[in-house]
């Protein structure tokens, strides 16, 4: 089964620049790029380096992107999917780490976490929604992720399709659909430039936290696979 | 003379639903539930003792408070119908912007093997 790696990215022009070499070096999956409607020169520096590139017409935010390439995914037949950031933070050589666990494992998801670079805040926040939710999941928003064809087919759903981020609504459904999702600890670099989406300004962070938490009340009494 | 304004009131709401009908400017369902309650005005503005009736009836004593208290419940409801409407056309859009992005890339694969 082939595996596709999916990077959404808004305007990162400059950061595939140094990632994608590096990550065509690295590793010998397919590997495409969801432009969310990028102002900059993202489609045209990715197409380059002859990948495919996927540009939507309206900017659907991180998550609309990373479904986007799911279910090309889906559509195309690949068994496994690694999703990845742009910015550089997800470093290539990893992206074996994820397979190698999940070679081993053969579970559902594998997400790859690196738990120190979790602010004290961040933690708080996190146990708030673990505490809500059961979730048994270190690091809830990393977007360094495999995958498999089942859990392609839940995300590809409709029902993904209104999720805002990929966090614990994505972890939910998958829990609910019966999947289970192991973690692997992996490094990180520290973003390069630009700041996490999430975690911007206490504005977003509050309509994240509201939203979150609504996302995980209305999902109490679901069944969740250990 | 306060029913007469409600008489009024009802009419033009009629007039101006049948109006955006026949511009275009409003369809289906929508139409539906405007006529209706513009209906429902003219109604209670002909015969205001349904509402004192129907206050009687259920055990209130100042009839208006009934009027008001299911007025206010019913644009509750249809504000809620519209945020759910509003979330089924967002996800619409959401899938159709994911699939022009998909078969757009088609489209270009195959012009490439075309050149």
């Amino acid at each position: 089964m082939k595996t596709l790696i999916v990077i959404p990215a808004f305007n990162e022009a400059e950061n595939l620049k140094h990632l994608i070499p590096q990550l065509l070096d690295k590793v010998s999956h397919d590997v495409i790029v969801v432009n969310d409607a990028s102002t900059d020169q993202t489609a045209e520096v990715v197409a380059d380096f002859g990948l495919k590139c996927l540009t939507l017409p309206l900017q659907l935010g991180a998550w609309g992107a990373t479904q986007t390439g799911i279910r090309y995914a889906e559509k195309s037949g690949f068994g496994q999917v690694i999703t990845m950031d742009a910015d550089g933070q997800h470093l290539p050589q990893e992206v074996n780490s994820l397979m190698d666990l999940y070679e081993n494992t053969q579970t559902n998801v594998v997400i790859g976490t690196f738990p120190s670079r979790l602010s004290y805040l961040k933690k708080l926040a996190w146990n708030f929604f673990k505490l809500l939710t059961h979730i048994k999941i270190e690091d809830l928003t990393s977007g360094f992720r495999l995958y498999d064809k089942k859990a392609i087919k839940v995300l590809s759903s409709r029902q993904a399709s209104m999720l805002d981020y990929q966090d614990v609504g994505v972890l939910l459904l998958l829990l609910g659909a019966g999947l289970t999702i192991k973690e692997v600890p992996v490094k990180m670099h520290d973003r390069s430039d630009g700041k996490s989406r999430v975690f911007s300004s206490w504005l977003v962070v509050l309509k994240y936290m509201v939203q979150t938490t609504t996302l995980c009340i209305a999902n109490m009494g679901k069944r969740t696979a250990k | 003379m306060t029913n007469i304004t409600i008489l009024i009131i009802g009419a033009l709401l009629s007039i101006s639903i049948l109006y955006l009908v026949r511009k275009g400017k409003m369809h289906g369902p929508y139409a539906t539930w405007w006529l209706l309650v513009a209906l429902c005005a003219i109604v209670l503005s002909i015969f205001p003792k349904i509402i004192d009736w129907a206050a009687a009836q259920v055990g209130i004593t100042y009839p208006p408070t009934l009027l008001l208290v299911l007025s206010v419940s019913l644009i509750l409801i249809r504000m809620l119908t519209m945020d759910m409407a509003l979330t089924k056309k967002e996800r619409k859009i959401r899938r159709l912007t994911q699939k022009m992005a998909m078969l757009e890339e088609g489209q270009n694969n195959q012009q490439d093997k075309s050149d």
